[in-house]
């Protein structure tokens, strides 16, 4: 049961497993690099199965101006502030990547139509903190850290931007970047005084598209950093080399006392897996690795791209999403260091094996993800970027994104794409747009950590 | 001021004064042109158009590959004409803009810039 005395989230992952099924997502989708002259905007969607308009867009919020390309969001409070009554899971952080806007959503006053409740401009944060190029957002207790991949001018390395709980700008959230190249995600275990950081590139880099020489001039990321958390400065830097190519989603376990965390290396297309050892040292190794396919039209194999991966509330399973070939995995990580393929499934993706699902022909392969928090439905959206989505799968201007619904069988394994839920972004009033990452109200499987 | 006419191609022929010393991208949208657009900084390529004929200053632009600057593409949050110029604006104009990368390859002198061969003196 959830402890309604306290404050946002759930006590612990066992007591967020037994929360209410979710009825509503936030999807964001945008309309930056699509041709049309719209607003990036804020859908919610019905998923409720009991409902007239399940598998629908009921509202959709536009952003004030053009161009913010909105991919990434966090909520302004997760179950890090369980212990704070006075805190409340109502505010969306949603940046836009190319223009360094943040717009505060607020989802609480009416769940079904959210409500811009304030912009803070990306001018403000490149002048007050010379950073741009807003990701990741997690609460840390009553603050707000965003990880920001450039400088005000989009060079690498960025850093790290503060917002007070009123969505104040504080400043710069790290002591010191140290040597740390490039930024991207991160996830922090307080229990450990451990952040980890992953690295994509400098905005200038991955902005314009993907040029796939710039990985051998080093221009992309390929280390791995953990940050002692409480001095908030890098403490120890991991090379992953040929093995961990553009390491992007970091995820920890859920549980908080555990060490083990994971990142998908989106080019080598690997599992990394790291844990703190009997001497306290941290370790890494690769724990899954996809192999590149053939294709009949291309003069070599295609990667996978893990553009994104996600660990169920128990830390049972991790999921992965190899973009270019098209397939969702399900690992079975009980044990960490030996994850077990349990189920795949395909949706679009350039191996041709399942170019329509669900009526709607698939354009871009799976994307993001979301897990509901009993682990039983994976939420798959199908664009990446903007300009990425441009180079490899021309045909989404026209086709737009799409998301379909996976039902994933918890005590088993296993995984089936749900026949009856598919949401057509091609089809919406302004044109076609593109789906990119979803959260529910209550707390998802990539928003909540415990102190 | 000095101020040089912008034709856009595409937009039927439509032709603006504008400032020599302002981003391309800022007068046209004061002229009410409705353009996309993105980071403002010159890197992120939203803006991208593609310029066939007169000259402009770019050295801002970090977006472009040499590539994509032999295509004719520039970057109108932070070009200023250096001449009377006519473009091709918007998605309409990016064609050549995006390359599958695994397909279709950069030679060394197509880098960005920073890290491009310079293509050798033909003997």
């Amino acid at each position: 049961m959830t402890n309604h005395c306290c404050g946002p989230g759930y006590a612990s992952p066992a007591e967020a497993m037994t929360a209410p099924r979710e009825k509503l997502l936030y999807t964001i989708a945008i309309y930056t690099g699509t041709g049309i002259q719209k607003p990036d905007y804020l859908c919610t969607i019905d998923v409720d199965p009991e409902s007239s308009t399940y598998s629908q867009v009921i509202s959709r919020l536009q952003m004030p101006g053009i161009g913010d390309e909105l991919h990434h969001s966090g909520w302004n409070a997760c179950s890090s502030c369980h212990g704070d009554a006075s805190m409340e899971r109502k505010y969306l952080i949603v940046p836009g990547v190319r223009s360094s806007n943040l717009h505060i959503i607020d989802c609480g006053t009416d769940p079904r139509s959210p409500t811009l409740f304030k912009v803070i401009d990306g001018a403000e944060i490149k002048a007050r903190t010379n950073l741009s190029a807003p990701h990741t957002v997690h609460c840390l207790g009553s603050d707000i850290i965003v990880s920001m991949l450039g400088d005000a001018q989009g060079n690498a390395p960025g850093g790290y931007l503060q917002l007070s709980k009123e969505f104040e700008v504080v400043g710069r959230w790290e002591n010191s970047m140290g040597s740390i190249k490039f930024g991207y995600d991160f996830w922090y275990q307080p229990r450990h005084n451990v952040m980890v950081s992953s690295e994509w590139a400098a905005p200038n880099t991955f902005m314009p598209g993907f040029d796939l020489e710039e990985v051998g001039h080093l221009k992309y990321g390929r280390e791995i950093h953990f940050w002692d958390f409480e001095k908030k400065e890098p403490k120890q830097t991991f090379y992953l080399g040929e093995d961990g190519l553009i390491p992007l989603e970091v995820r920890f376990h859920h549980n908080p006392d555990s060490s083990h965390g994971f990142v998908g290396a989106a080019l080598s297309a690997n599992i990394i897996h790291w844990w703190k050892d009997a001497a306290g040292d941290w370790q890494w190794e690769k724990i899954v690795d996809v192999g590149n396919e053939p294709h009949p039209e291309w003069p070599i194999p295609i990667p996978g791209v893990i553009s994104v991966i996600l660990l169920s509330m128990d830390d049972r399973h991790l999921y992965l999403c190899n973009w270019l070939h098209g397939d969702i995995r399900q690992y079975d990580i009980s044990d960490p260091h030996n994850a077990k393929l349990t189920g795949q499934v395909w949706m679009g993706g350039l191996l041709g094996r399942a170019p329509e699902v669900n009526g709607v022909k698939v354009t871009g392969g799976p994307q993001m993800i979301q897990l509901s928090l009993d682990g039983k439905r994976l939420y798959v959206t199908t664009s990446l970027f903007s300009t990425w989505d441009n180079q490899f799968y021309p045909e989404i201007r026209t086709n737009g994104g799409c998301m379909l619904m996976v039902n994933c069988d918890t005590e088993n394994g296993g995984m089936e794409i749900d026949p009856l839920f598919v949401v057509d972004f091609g089809k919406e009033p302004n044109g076609p747009s593109r789906c990119h990452e979803t959260r529910y109200p209550g707390g998802d499987c990539t928003s909540d950590i415990w102190v | 001021m000095t101020s040089f006419t912008i034709t856009l191609a595409n937009q039927g022929g439509a032709a603006f004064d504008v400032d020599h010393r302002k981003p391309l991208l800022q007068s046209l949208r004061e002229h009410g042109v409705d353009l996309p657009y993105g980071c403002k900084y010159g890197g992120c390529i939203t803006c991208a158009a593609k310029i066939i004929s007169g000259k402009v200053d770019q050295k801002a632009q970090r977006a472009l590959n040499n590539r994509q600057i032999n295509n004719g593409y520039i970057i109108l949050c932070v070009a200023r004409p250096m001449s009377d110029c006519t473009l091709e604006v918007g998605v309409e104009s990016h064609d050549k803009l995006y390359r599958n990368p695994f397909l279709d390859p950069l030679a060394a002198h197509e880098l960005k810039a920073d890290i491009a061969t310079p293509l050798e003196a033909k003997k």
